[in-house]
This record gives C-alpha cells, structure tokens and sequence, in this order.
C-alpha cells in the first residue's frame, strides 16, 4: 500500500493505491501517477519517504515507495 | 494553473484531444496548483472556510509536519522553537526556520551572508497551515538550497508570513 499527501489548505488529503495485481489497484497507480506528474507541471517539488525521513525527489513515479508528498512551489516576497 | 496551461488545455478541448489534466478520480482531493491565489487576503485559506476549517486543517497539518520531519526533529521543534540548517553552499552561514515566520540567516564572524538583510521571506503560492509548510521549507532548505537562493526576498525586519494560517 502507498500514498501520496496532497498538502493543500485542507491540512493534507491521501491519494492511496495498493500494489495488488488488479485492475482496480492499476486504476489506482495510473491515478497517482498522474496526479504526481500533474503536481510537478505545474511548479510543484515531490518528496518521499526513505528510512523514516522525507526527501525531495525528482524521479518518476515508483509504486513501490511507500509514501510520496507533493510539496508547494515556492516565491519570495 | 498559469494561463499559458489554460490556453492549452482549452485548444486541446477545442480540437477534440486529450485533456492533459482530467478530473481526477476523486473529486474532493483538492489540487491547488490548479487554481490561482492572488486575490486572497494574507493569512487567509479563502472564501467559505469556517473557524473549524481552519482548525482541523491546522491538526491535519500537524500531523504531516511531523511525518514529514520525522520524530527526533518534531521534537526538537517543540523544544526549542526553531531547527537550524547549515548552508551546503556557504560555509559558517546557517538558516533558521521558525513556524509561520522569515527564515533568519545568521553568520559566523568573518561570513559574508549573500544577502543585504538578515530575514528572507518565502512563501508557498498557494494558501497552507503554517505548520505544513515549515517542513516543506526545510525540505527545500536540505535538500535544495539553490533553488532558496533564486527566490528568497531579502527583508530588514521579521514578519508573519503571508499565503500561511
């Protein structure tokens, strides 16, 4: 099971899949897939999560990770 | 979304091809890169969010700080008020990020800070709880710094930030 936080003005929301070998679990991966690639068109920076910790990251999607978090773009001022 | 964006997807619409961003499956995941923020008051989530909004979003939040940070550096958040980041590009020179507010630059004696002011104000474009974009900043701060560098506002004074609550 993975997920990405979505960090919004909600405090956060979760976009989960399950790596199960299904249909349904594969509508749930292309989901994430493109909500994470539609996230950084627009500006924004992922992380993840290795050993406990989140890093930013700038590969493409994996299933396998277990928790993504897509993480505002930022300005001065 | 910038209007460039805008354009495209509606002559992609126009002309019958794929939408590059559909509606997601679920529609309550709210996406904000999609929407533009300007208009909205400092310290403000928008039109239509209520005390308890606000409340819960902050609780949320909290929680995802602290996944984010991960247990040792929460605490010693709520310990001392503040965590600290060495520069990776300038010796002697170290960030201090504190909940809600500018990052402080602070230099050793002999270090030449980059910037003519010690505060440099950096916010998200898009409305968040404080507490959720401090860990987002430090992520930014560790892991990448030049992009700090780019956009970071100078300013003589200390101050709130303002796409924060």
């Amino acid at each position: 099971m993975g997920r990405i936080i979505v960090a919004n003005r909600r405090g956060h929301q979760v976009v989960e899949w399950t790596d199960t070998d299904t249909e349904e679990a594969r509508l749930q991966i292309a989901e994430a897939e493109r909500i994470l690639r539609e996230a950084r068109e627009h500006g924004c920076m992922v992380s993840k999560k290795v050993d406990g910790q989140h890093v930013l990251d700038t590969k493409p999607f994996d299933p396998s990770v277990e928790e993504y978090q897509i993480i505002a773009p930022i300005a001065g001022g | 979304m910038t209007h460039f964006n805008q354009f495209i997807i509606w002559w992609r619409r126009l002309l019958g091809l794929d939408d590059p961003y559909p509606e997601p499956a679920d529609p309550a995941i709210e996406r904000p890169w999609r929407k533009r923020w300007d208009f909205l008051p400092k310290r403000s989530a928008g039109p239509g969010f209520t005390r308890s909004d606000y409340a819960a979003a902050r609780e949320r939040a909290r929680e995802v700080a602290r996944a984010t940070l991960g247990d040792d550096l929460w605490e010693t958040l709520q310990y001392q008020g503040y965590l600290d980041l060495p520069s990776r590009i300038t010796p002697g020179l170290t960030y201090r990020l504190r909940v809600g507010r500018r990052i402080e630059v602070l230099c050793e004696p002999g270090v030449r800070s980059p910037w003519r002011f010690d505060y440099l104000c950096i916010n998200p474009t898009y409305p968040l709880p404080e507490e959720e974009f401090f860990a987002q900043l430090y992520l930014y701060v560790r892991d990448r710094e030049d992009i700090i560098r780019r956009v970071a506002a100078p300013q003589p004074w200390d101050q709130m930030l303002g796409r924060t609550f």
